[in-house]
């Protein structure tokens, strides 16, 4: 399937790197790709409607990559996320937005960039603690944090169940007693907490009528 | 992007320690006191999975360090960078796909088939009667030789020029069947044999030896030691080591290393000291 350069959201870029970006989805041996995943996590990390489908041309780059005999790519995008995640709290203390470009970003990477066809085994536990951080009652008072947990829940939390159920009954557990006992929560972010809550309930699944509870438009 | 890149060259150091045994990560958690003396704290279990574990290097004492690491480094065999366990978790489900593979095809009939036919690559290699080798970790090691064999330019023309239905044996590399039950020396050296015979299919250029230093930047070998890897002259099949950058290197800029700090000579000893 021949995604056109705009599906990967380029356009973000100058010029310049996007010519790059379009040269490494082609034929990755040609260019420098430390460069290549270091411009595209740099960019994650700054704009957060690119961190939400970055997964996507990483894929494409990694499968390219990979007929090539190389995995350098790879190699390098997981590698620098390792220091990235190691270094989370540091960035959650110095930017919220940052830290929340960085969780969507490793969630989105987890979505595509999948080993034989099953999510790579190394990130699910730092997946996890990320999405553990973001139940915690420091983080649910600011609803970007909570809009993020539930976004990342919505899109790979089947998957992550799949992967490690007890480490998802824990995180629940925590969401209920934030829905339930957090004080100071905004309307918002219980309601967003009250629809996940459902949604798993419901095997990660919205029942019609709570579909229309939560998503239709309020009738005058 | 500076510090990024002297941190990530750092990570790649320790990384590559850690196939060398300095790590003792193995044994620390038995230890009440770390190496500089101090009473370690008790790590928290964050849950009994053991890669869970595993992945909590982060918080690893400090004192577990080599000289050249910039952290604390683990046991050697397990690296704990998420690119390094992700190749390895893909090998490993190849490994056992290749396994599945080998268990259904190498039946009776296909023996029979196979006899029949000349030139098979070996694929149903597994002689009837005798038991095939399912060792997972005697598999995945055979497999990341085989894997750096194949991972070279002189694989990929050989492969080109010579289709499998014409290959003389004896004359044509073949690659050495981790299935079958050999010795570990007997294993070694048939991978050694066959890596030399692919140096035939090397692209011409002024030097040999470059090639091989090319093929290496392209593999990012961080975990080289384990294994032996002689590029001996092609008139001379003895071990005659060629010096070799053992870095795992920042694959494009080759440059920015400078004089790399432990370019070792790899013998059949293998493991050059520290």
């Amino acid at each position: 399937m021949e995604n056109s350069s705009d599906d990967y959201r380029i356009q973000a870029f100058d010029l310049d790197t996007q010519m790059l970006l379009k040269t490494a989805l082609k034929d990755p041996g040609s260019v420098n790709l430390e460069k290549v995943s270091n411009i595209i996590m740099d960019q994650s990390f700054k704009d957060q409607v690119f961190s939400k489908e970055a997964g996507r041309i990483c894929y494409t780059i990694v499968q390219a990559e990979a007929k090539q005999n190389g995995s350098v790519f790879r190699r390098n995008l997981l590698n620098r996320l390792q220091l990235e995640f190691k270094e989370r709290e540091e960035t959650r203390g110095r930017s919220l937005q940052e830290w929340v470009c960085f969780v969507t970003f490793i969630c989105n990477i987890f979505d595509y960039l999948k080993v034989n066809n099953m999510p790579m085994v190394a990130l699910v536990h730092p997946v996890f603690d990320c999405l553990m951080r973001l139940a915690q009652p420091d983080a649910l008072m600011n609803e970007e944090e909570v809009d993020c947990l539930v976004l990342q829940l919505h899109r790979i939390g089947e998957q992550l169940e799949k992967m490690n159920a007890p480490r998802m009954d824990e995180l629940f557990f925590l969401l209920r007693d934030g829905f339930l006992l957090q004080e100071g929560l905004t309307s918002m972010a219980r309601l967003l907490l009250l629809e996940i809550l459902e949604f798993r309930a419901g095997g990660w699944l919205l029942s019609s009528t709570a579909h229309k509870y939560y998503y239709s438009e309020i009738a005058d | 992007m500076s510090d990024w890149n002297r941190e990530k060259r750092r990570e790649a150091h320790s990384s590559e320690h850690e196939s060398r045994s300095h790590g003792s990560s193995r044994w620390s958690h038995c230890r009440k006191r770390g190496v500089d003396g101090s009473l370690r704290t008790k790590r928290d279990p964050e849950g009994s999975d053991k890669a869970h574990n595993k992945e909590r290097h982060d918080n690893r004492n400090d004192s577990f360090r080599t000289p050249e690491s910039a952290g604390p480094v683990s046991r050697c065999g397990r690296r704990s960078d998420w690119g390094s366990q992700v190749e390895d978790d893909e090998m490993r489900r190849d490994v056992h796909r290749d396994m599945q593979r080998r268990r259904i095809l190498g039946g009776d009939a296909t023996q029979r088939e196979r006899r029949a036919s000349s030139g098979s690559s070996g694929s149903c290699d597994s002689r009837e009667g005798d038991s095939m080798e399912t060792d997972e970790g005697v598999l995945l090691r055979r497999q990341k030789q085989i894997n750096y064999g194949k991972n070279t330019l002189a694989y990929d023309r050989y492969v080109k020029e010579v289709p499998k239905h014409l290959r003389q044996a004896g004359v044509h590399p073949k690659t050495p069947n981790k299935f079958r039950k050999y010795s570990r020396r007997s294993w070694d050296q048939q991978i050694k044999l066959w890596k030399v015979k692919l140096h035939a299919w090397d692209p011409p250029t002024e030097e040999g030896g470059d090639k091989s230093l090319h093929n290496i930047n392209e593999l990012g070998l961080d975990d080289v030691m384990d294994i032996e890897l002689d590029f001996p002259s092609l008139s001379d099949s003895q071990d005659a080591p060629a010096p070799l950058s053992t870095h795992s290197l920042s694959l494009e800029d080759e440059d920015c290393m400078g004089t790399p700090v432990k370019v070792q000579r790899t013998d059949s000893t293998a493991e050059p000291g520290i």
